[in-house]
């Protein structure tokens, strides 16, 4: 064997094992950041202040809640009537049906009595033309848009047009809100004016038992692949966002619920049309602060609670994936601006350089350790004992970040009252490791070769 | 080189077995500690709210409270009676507030609470800050006073702001929270405005509402408070009904004529008790000004019809579809100028007559 080649294979070695141990330390420092934080929220944030913002007159902002659907109709009626029963004072809902193919505009016409708006429509964000705007004649707050297919951040953006408040909230169709999920989520725009965007927890829905839009009772999913799915939005929501809270450079507020400052949105032109949306508007929202000196702060708030439907199969699973991570690469090729860039300062420093070399390199680096380590070993570049020992900590190491997730969850939230389900999520956490990983991971780096389009990617829907 | 190296350490495996020993160890202490957690958080949540339902209901029932309940000894039941004796404090007044009161002395409540005021974790000072306050103790003013001056960290001192602003006895009170909130950075309307509701609910339960009238005027001249804070003062003027005159507002209207933001506040109240500035505000400069004069133009009755039928066609959207919804409200007259702008070749003004003239229909 070739000098060269040796010396290559150990260097490749090196650069695995050094990946291995920055990677694992991230994830561990950003759980030791969400604990303090969670601490924190569970010192500051007490039920009674929530409820004096119910209570009193003034301490309150109205909020336009914004739900795109595309072929939705299974689902949509469902999800307004979730809505309309959110205890906040003032708020309108608008559903933008982005050119359905399917009976979405008819079964709303059918549930919700509607009529003609004819409220003249302001156009700040561009977006494809509406086709009429109808008023519900039993629920004076329920707005629908009906417009042509533009895409998801099209029909917010329409929403965003046709919106009345101050403040607005992003909502997946497939997705139920807490009754008192919009109080706690917008309780920081009324304690602090230079809040512009706050995000709250996104749990699965799957399994949950759920009565006239409300969940009424939390239980894991009997599937193996959905109930990872919650160990895994647990990792992502409560160890992930939660820790860049304090450092403020939180780069990813989730599209399945948002809630934003509508004047900062304007400001920076909306959505814009791409696979990950979501975190493209952030990350525009912080440089457009940055380079303009606004103060601000985009915030993650563990407490209010999202639920959503995920994928119940493995086909279903791959495509959101490999959409997820085609979103992250192109938003972060849309703003590479902000990659290393000292004028960002921490969101660029820290926030953008992890997801470009956590997020973005690591899936790539960790399919080649699953390559190259067994081809090293073959070649009698490395020891038996060392490959199996590393093996060991490595998936010792996951799995301790995973349970430190449902840690985090347990610590001060408890949805899952069972001790039978958070049982089953540590078990889930080994289970992570056979198979499930490699799959998304798989998607992940797939869609690295192929990461541009706009087009709505629907998901068959599961009636709760 | 470095995995040889590292490889061939006779350290190196025993630095390996170790790491791999402690992680999974670490992985089960977790789990079992995890456990332990949840069980002991549920039954210390169900225990509380036992403890709750007990305090209130002694406290209703019993003149003596104190005798037929348990004297807090964790932090968990501390929480309780907080929550309990807050709560009573909030919904009821005279003997049963008194007993509540009575109880929160006996078993050092507010004591407590002042210990944890002074640990070094910022939030678990905010905290008890909260919790105190919840009280609305009178003893505790001085307190707040006191602990503000030492307080370093400014989320905790809006929050002693928010306590004392509930235990205001007079102007002189009042125009001392002033001066402290004018020494922070501004927060927001909101909580500003809270403040100083606050502070007239606390002088209307003690009968000296007129006090706030009186402080109003004290602000007027003075530089020291800063001009948000003076416009937020008149909000909570308005959102308390407290200067139903209008009197000092008028002064503030006059005085602040180059300031939109105090002419905004000044609007709110003066549009219900003289209607004759309207003409005027909605001819501002300023749109907010504009915006704000129309959503009381109705008050200002036919008089202000050639204003708003101006208005409708305004540059700014805003004021163009609530010039139009003001119109609506004018009855027949209003409503004619209505009809008559659908057909205006202003495609922004035709749009906004027709969407208040079915607003209009609607409603009848």
């Amino acid at each position: 064997m070739s000098h060269f080649l040796v010396s290559a294979a150990y260097y490749i070695q090196g650069i695995i094992l050094v990946y291995f141990l920055a990677i694992n330390s991230t994830y561990t420092l950003l759980i030791l950041f969400a604990l303090k934080d969670i601490v924190q929220n569970s010192y500051l944030s007490t039920s009674r202040g929530a409820r004096r913002l119910l209570t009193s007159d003034s301490y309150y902002k109205p909020v336009s809640i914004i739900v795109p659907a595309y072929n939705e109709s299974a689902v949509i009626s469902d999800c307004i009537r979730s809505l309309l029963n959110l205890h906040y004072p003032e708020f309108e809902i608008i559903v933008v049906n982005d050119g359905s193919s399917d009976e979405t505009i008819a079964r709303l016409k059918e549930d919700f009595k509607l009529g003609a708006y004819l409220k003249p429509v302001r156009r700040q964000i561009p977006h494809a033309p509406i086709k009429n705007i109808y008023i519900s004649g039993n629920y004076p707050n329920l707005i629908i848009i009906d417009k042509e297919t533009g895409g998801k951040a099209d029909a917010i953006n329409a929403g965003i047009n046709v919106s009345s408040y101050p403040i607005f909230c992003s909502l997946d169709a497939d997705s139920l809100l807490e009754p008192d999920a919009i109080l706690k989520s917008s309780k920081p725009f009324i304690e602090n004016d230079e809040v512009i965007a706050t995000g709250g927890i996104v749990r699965v829905l799957n399994g949950c038992l759920v009565k006239d839009g409300a969940v009424l009772e939390a239980e894991l999913p009997t599937k193996t692949l959905e109930a990872i799915q919650v160990l895994e939005y647990a990792r992502a929501f409560l160890s992930g966002r939660t820790g860049w809270n304090l450092i403020n450079s939180l780069l990813i507020i989730s599209g399945a619920f948002g809630v934003f400052r509508k004047d900062m949105v304007v400001a920076v032109n909306g959505y814009r049309k791409t696979v990950g949306e979501d975190m493209d508007l952030v990350m525009r929202l912080h440089r457009h602060c940055l380079d303009n000196k606004i103060p601000y702060k985009i915030f993650f708030v563990p407490d209010p609670v999202c639920w959503t439907q995920v994928p119940f199969t493995l086909t279903m699973l791959r495509k959101q994936r490999n959409r997820w991570h085609r979103g992250l690469l192109d938003s972060l090729l849309a703003n590479r601006s902000m990659i290393l860039n000292p004028k960002y300062g921490a969101v660029s420093l820290l926030g953008v350089s992890y997801f470009l070399f956590v997020e973005v390199l690591g899936p790539i680096i960790e399919l080649l350790g699953y390559i190259l380590i067994p081809v090293f070993y073959f070649m009698g570049l490395l020891d038996a004992k060392f490959v199996l020992l590393l093996v060991a900590m490595s998936l010792l190491w996951g799995i301790s970040i995973n349970i430190s997730a449902i840690f985090l969850d347990t610590y001060n939230f408890r949805r899952y009252k069972k001790q039978k389900d958070v049982l089953r999520l540590c078990l889930m956490s080994v289970v992570d490791f056979l198979g499930y990983r490699q799959i998304t991971l798989y998607e992940r780096v797939r869609a690295c070769f192929y990461f541009r389009g706009t087009q709505w990617d629907t998901q068959k829907r599961q009636s709760q | 080189m470095l995995i040889m190296r590292l490889t061939s350490s006779p350290h190196f495996y025993a630095c390996l077995y170790i790491a791999v020993g402690l992680l999974a160890a670490f992985n089960l202490f977790e789990i079992i500690f995890m456990l332990f957690h949840k069980n002991r958080l549920d039954k210390s949540e169900v225990e509380k709210e036992l403890l709750k339902h007990r305090i209130s209901t002694a406290i209703i029932t019993v003149t003596d409270p104190s005798e037929v309940l348990p004297k807090p000894v964790s932090a968990m039941n501390y929480a309780a009676y907080n929550e309990a004796v807050s709560s009573i404090i909030e919904s009821f007044e005279g003997e049963i507030v008194e007993r509540a009161t009575k109880l929160i002395y006996k078993f050092e409540i507010d004591l407590y609470y002042k210990r944890l005021s002074r640990t070094t974790i910022w939030f678990k000072r905010a905290h008890a800050i909260d919790m105190l306050s919840a009280l609305k103790l009178k003893k505790n003013r001085e307190f707040f006073y006191a602990v503000f001056k030492s307080e370093p960290v400014k989320e905790v001192r809006y929050r002693i702001l928010y306590g004392l602003s509930r235990l205001a006895r007079d102007r002189e009170d009042i125009y001392s929270i002033s001066k402290l909130l004018a020494t922070l950075p501004y927060l927001t309307a909101k909580y500003t405005e809270d403040v100083f509701l606050n502070t007239i609910t606390a002088l209307k339960n003690s009968g000296k509402e007129e006090e706030f009238g009186f402080f109003l005027k004290q602000i007027m001249t003075d530089t020291g408070i800063p001009l948000k804070i003076k416009r937020d003062c008149l909000s909570a003027c308005y959102l308390a009904g407290c200067e139903r005159d209008g009197l000092i507002v008028k002064e503030y209207y006059s005085a602040f004529q180059n300031e939109p933001a105090i002419i905004i506040a000044c609007i709110r109240t003066l549009a219900n008790v003289d209607p004759g500035i309207l003409p005027e505000v909605l001819r501002h400069k300023d749109w907010r000004v504009r915006l704000t004069a129309l959503k009381y133009a109705h008050l200002g009755g036919t008089d202000l019809l050639h204003d708003l039928k101006d208005l409708v066609h305004d540059s700014n959207y805003h004021i163009r579809l609530n010039a139009a919804l003001a119109l609506s409200k004018l009855g027949d007259p209003g409503l004619e100028i209505l009809r008559g702008e659908t057909a205006s070749t202003d495609k922004f003004a035709a749009n906004a007559a027709k969407y208040a003239l079915t607003g209009a229909e609607a409603a009848s």
